[in-house]
């Protein structure tokens, strides 16, 4: 279709494009997955967390213990920590995807996720809600049906949590405005998912920062100030 | 508009009568009869079947009971579809009424979202309606809107007031005189043959020389792997651009 705007369906694929060689760069994981039809596609990510960090400690202390521990397995669990802390990992490991789409409604990604534990039970948005760091919870709490809701992912049709993407372009543009004045190069993907992703357990490594500004060529003084400035103020 | 005010009735009012058959392996204290309803084609089954789960429930002991969810011949429904929509794509080759069965345990969390209360399908609702106008006035018209219309909006199609929808659905169907149309049509195609959902993309309700786009033309152009456009069957089939727009863009 027509790309008569800032941010259309072909420059948001040239992004993930340069996103992606920068991922297989450093091994982050990030893949390009096209449609069946080939007409468009979308980015993905699949990483696996641990619930509450604590569970591949050795130590086997009884507070990194959940209580959801499998029945059969308490009882025939020895004694020997080791043992005990990696049933408990079993439990509290969590696959997370993440994809990133392109709306054409909104000229703006779209962070898609879902998890689950490895069983394949899924994690509701309560327990999603959760996991969302201190800093983002206010803003979420206040309209929680606004800001995260499950949708059905437009491409595979399964249930997905989303970030709705309305109010995007409105912190997007401060980032990119300052970007032009300060005459760096800014790779859309990277400062977008940068400000959204940590928002659901989702972290950059730095090096994405670097390589955007590479890209077109422009060596220039790294630091991320300019996205976390964007963040605060939103 | 006001010519097609007889056409937005026809569609607003559509209805499929339904049968609902509580799932066999359910646990019942005792038989469980089926329950009839004329479902309305513009609205959403979470919405219009309270009575349905009421029915189902009070031969039901609560604790086998958990989230409703419906099936059509093994496929479970989704209700964020519209009911007609549904209807269209699964059934509309059977004979009416419409059998659909109702299940209270082992919801398929991998084909349907829940729906845990009124204001999740509101949300979902009101998200459709931004989305549509994102493509037809850049979001000018909604966001314009203060907090009640929007409730009214919402408030209009949960208790199946057509005056009271419209009053605030005339504003966002309305485009300056000197434009010929929306900017885009918000549109989506929903085909049973394809993994995809649907088919949605950006396109002009005015072509680059001025010419007016037809249904034809879109199909032609976002759909061509179809069956030749004269061939298609639509539920609401309608010529004219500008009652092609009316109907599109409802969402």
């Amino acid at each position: 279709m027509e790309e008569d705007e800032f941010f259309g369906e072909k420059t948001f694929q040239h992004y993930c494009a340069e996103f992606i060689k920068h991922s297989q760069k450093i091994g982050d994981g990030w893949e390009w997955r096209a449609s069946k039809d080939c007409s468009d596609g979308y980015m993905c990510k699949t990483h696996f967390q641990v619930k509450n960090g604590t569970a591949v400690s050795h130590q086997g202390t009884s507070d990194h213990v959940q209580t959801f521990l499998p029945v059969e397995e308490a009882l025939d669990a020895p004694l020997d920590d080791f043992e005990v802390t990696e049933t408990t990992a079993a439990a509290e490991v969590i696959k997370y995807e993440y994809h990133v789409l392109y709306s054409c409604s909104y000229q703006v990604p779209v962070l898609y996720f879902r998890a689950s534990f490895l069983d394949g039970r899924p994690l509701a948005l309560k327990d999603i809600w959760e996991g969302v760091h201190e800093c983002y919870k206010t803003r979420l709490l206040q309209g929680p049906w606004d800001t995260i809701t499950q949708q059905e992912h437009p491409i595979l049709g399964h249930p997905f949590f989303v970030l709705h993407p309305c109010k995007t372009s409105e912190f997007m543009t401060p980032v990119l405005k300052n970007s032009q004045k300060i005459n760096r190069n800014v790779n859309y993907i990277t400062s977008w998912l940068s400000i959204v992703g940590p928002a659901v357990g989702l972290n950059l490594p730095l090096s994405y920062a670097t390589a955007a500004s590479h890209d077109e060529g422009n060596v220039s003084g790294q630091d991320s100030s300019t996205e976390r400035k964007s963040l605060e103020e939103h | 508009m006001t010519d097609d005010k007889d056409v937005l009735r026809d569609v607003w009012f559509g209805r499929i009568p339904t049968c609902f058959t509580l799932y066999q392996d359910e646990i019942t204290e005792r038989e469980a009869e089926p329950y009839y309803l004329l479902l309305p084609r513009v609205s959403y089954l979470t919405l219009v079947t309270d009575k349905v789960k009421k029915h189902f429930q009070k031969v039901m002991r609560q604790e086998d009971i958990s989230e409703i969810w419906f099936e059509y011949e093994g496929t479970p429904l989704k209700w964020h579809y519209p009911i007609g929509l549904l209807f269209d794509l699964l059934a509309s080759s059977s004979a009416l009424p419409w059998n659909i069965t109702v299940h209270f345990k082992s919801f398929p969390e991998k084909d349907l979202l829940h729906c845990p209360s009124k204001d999740v399908i509101e949300a979902h609702f009101m998200s459709c309606v931004k989305e549509a106008d994102a493509l037809k006035h850049k979001s000018q018209v909604i966001n314009e809107m203060q907090k009640k219309d929007h409730k009214q909006l919402w408030m209009g199609l949960q208790n199946d007031r057509f005056d009271q929808f419209w009053a605030i659905n005339r504003k966002l169907m309305e485009y300056p005189a000197e434009e010929n149309g929306f900017r885009y049509i918000p549109f989506r195609i929903y085909q049973t043959t394809t993994e995809r959902p649907f088919i949605q993309k950006l396109f002009r309700p005015v072509s680059t020389d001025g010419q007016l786009h037809t249904l034809g033309d879109l199909l032609k152009e976002v759909c061509p792997s179809a069956v030749a456009p004269e061939e298609m069957w639509f539920t609401w089939v309608m010529p004219k651009s500008d009652v092609l727009m009316i109907y599109l863009s409802y969402c």
